[in-house]
């Protein structure tokens, strides 16, 4: 054999130079261009709709937020006016599709974007039977599988990342002086770093499903499951013990998360629903708008509402954003061992 | 210099043995006919040699004592999987593409030329070309890693007669014009018989016959084709015994 002599191979050789990570960039590139574009198209055309919107609400929230004297009858009346039109939740077709109904379909892109382009990374590779031919190929495929999870994984949380900011911006008016709170589980996953967190958990998710079970549409359905359950209930259950929640017998800031209320006594704490059971209908049907605190007074209860002030949003998002990010390292990480292991 | 060195070797998928116990050495510089009927475990032991599955007892080594799919092992054979799997979406060119940025060795040249020789447009998706243009394209982009060993599963099974033959050619002309080692599976050893100069019969994972097909010519005084019906009409009796 002539090959045995190639000078490349002479036995004791210094360690062989590796496939450098330029070149699998540009196989990951090449391989997944239609599905990066088809993302690109879909937060595209959200971004049109976005901006078009924002335009139009960012320049009739400058006339409110110009309005003098503030607070006078006319200026409450033209933020009433904008809320109206532009927040949503009314019967007509304009207001159904405001900043409400906006935000919350916003909620499901990450796993979407992250699904689509998750999991078929791997799945499709074990479906067609190409994984035969990239894992038999010089670069290794240890080194294939992390140069393609690296580069759609960085993209992935780049692109999002960015996208909040045009979603800030869209969203200033409601957010500049605390009509909606930042830590609303319906703004937060839309700011700051969750947004791209939680895109970067659905694609993790996505790849690790595709590894697991090895066919694109079960490992999507298994995401789209996993991922609704984890942000629903890190909204409803998880987000609120980050920090112990500070609690108040007035009424929260404007701008705070309310979380919910309950009275403390001489008999102890009680949630606000066996308050009213205990109230007697006379007070609770009362004409008398002070019939309930009176009542409240007279047996020494103290009411409590508890809430997450806006101040801490960022240390919040550090917190959610971290998390999120050793999860989705984690699967990513899982994903590359089983590609590893896994016999043909 | 043994190209594939096997010590008693097996694989178990769940419960079932699908090699077992197989000890051969491959010598360099032949066209190694690995034959068998369907489930023998060809594929098992092609898979093991390229490094996509790993043994479950034994070992087996490559060009002469590398491990099986270490780096070394990866940059020195090209294989060929059943079917000829290659990424469907991708032009044939593109294709080139992404197998040059995978591997260290590439011989771009040789690869365009090869399909250029062959008619196969670079602008066409793998997709939509034909199974024996499907099955050039993967053999040229084995080819183009300039391997010291080239390993086929089942190629031919896909093919009409005219693109085995074809393919076949392409195959010894690599043998005259480089000197490598090629070792091939198939379950017809009729099309192999011209080509082949060392034989291996597996059957229900075992080795039954290796070696040299003009020593085991002239040894059995038939053709390869009957040595091969013979072994495995034995080792069927057997079983049933």
């Amino acid at each position: 054999m002539t090959a045995i002599t190639t000078t490349t191979r002479a036995p004791g050789a210094a360690r062989r130079r590796p496939v450098p990570w330029s070149r699998l960039a540009w196989v990951t590139y090449r391989q997944h261009r239609p599905a990066l574009i088809g993302a690109a198209v879909f937060l595209g055309l959200i971004s049109v709709y976005l901006l078009i919107m924002g335009l139009q609400m960012n320049h009739a929230y400058a006339q409110v937020a110009s309005c003098k004297p503030a607070g006078s009858e006319a200026c409450l009346h033209l933020k009433n006016s904008f809320n109206r039109t532009y927040w949503g939740g009314g019967g007509s077709a304009m207001e159904a599709g405001g900043a409400q109904t906006v935000s919350s379909l916003m909620l499901t892109v990450p796993v979407l974007l992250g699904a689509f382009l998750g999991a078929p990374l791997l799945a499709r590779e074990f479906e067609t039977g190409t994984f035969r031919f990239a894992w038999t190929q010089g670069c290794g495929r240890v080194r294939w599988a992390v140069s393609k999870l690296a580069l759609l994984a960085v993209t992935v949380a780049g692109v999002t990342w960015a996208f909040t900011e045009l979603f800030t911006w869209y969203y200033h008016g409601f957010l500049a002086d605390g009509q909606v709170s930042r830590l609303l589980p319906l703004a937060f996953g839309l700011l700051g770093v969750a947004f791209a967190a939680w895109t970067l958990a659905a694609f993790a998710l996505a790849v690790f499903f595709g590894a697991l079970i090895r066919r694109t549409v079960p490992a999507m359905a298994a995401t789209l499951a996993t991922w609704t359950v984890l942000a629903i209930g890190t909204a409803v259950a998880i987000r609120q013990h980050y920090q112990a929640p500070l609690k108040t017998t007035g009424n929260p800031p404007n701008d705070a998360w309310v979380l919910g209320s309950y009275a403390t006594g001489p008999h102890g704490q009680l949630s606000v629903n066996q308050l009213y059971q205990q109230a007697p209908a006379s007070v609770l049907n009362s004409h008398d708008p002070n019939a309930f605190t009176n009542w409240l007074a007279q047996h020494h209860y103290t009411l409590w509402t508890s809430y997450e002030p806006a101040s801490r949003f960022w240390h919040f998002q550090l917190i959610e954003g971290g998390w999120l990010l050793a999860l989705s390292v984690l699967l990513l990480v899982a994903a590359v061992w089983m590609v590893r292991r896994r016999a043909a | 210099m043994n190209v594939i060195e096997c010590t008693e070797l097996g694989k178990r998928y769940r419960r079932t043995w699908a090699l077992r116990n197989c000890t051969l050495s491959i010598p360099a510089g032949h066209v190694v006919a690995l034959v068998g009927p369907n489930g023998a475990g060809k594929t098992t032991l092609l898979n093991l040699a390229v490094g996509l599955a790993t043994a479950t007892a034994g070992a087996v080594s490559v060009l002469d004592g590398i491990p099986a799919g270490s780096p070394d092992a990866l940059d020195r054979i090209a294989f060929v999987a059943q079917d000829a799997p290659l990424y469907k979406n991708l032009p044939a060119g593109a294709m080139l593409g992404v197998a040059r940025n995978l591997n260290r060795r590439w011989d771009d040249q040789r690869a365009r030329s090869r399909l250029a020789g062959l008619g196969i447009p670079l602008n066409k998706k793998v997709g939509q070309l034909s199974g024996g243009q499907k099955a050039q394209l993967a053999l040229t982009i084995a080819l183009a890693r300039r391997p010291d060993l080239l390993v086929l599963d089942e190629p031919l099974a896909a093919l009409d007669p005219l693109a085995r033959h074809d393919f076949m050619v392409s195959v010894m002309e690599t043998v005259t014009a480089d000197g490598i080692s090629v070792v091939l599976s198939s379950h017809v050893v009729a099309e192999l018989e011209r080509v082949a100069s060392y034989l291996i019969v597996l059957s229900s994972g075992q080795v039954t016959v290796s070696g040299k097909a003009d020593e085991l010519v002239a040894a059995h005084g038939t053709s390869l084709e009957q040595i091969v019906l013979a072994s495995m009409r034995e080792s069927e009796s057997g079983v049933a015994a």
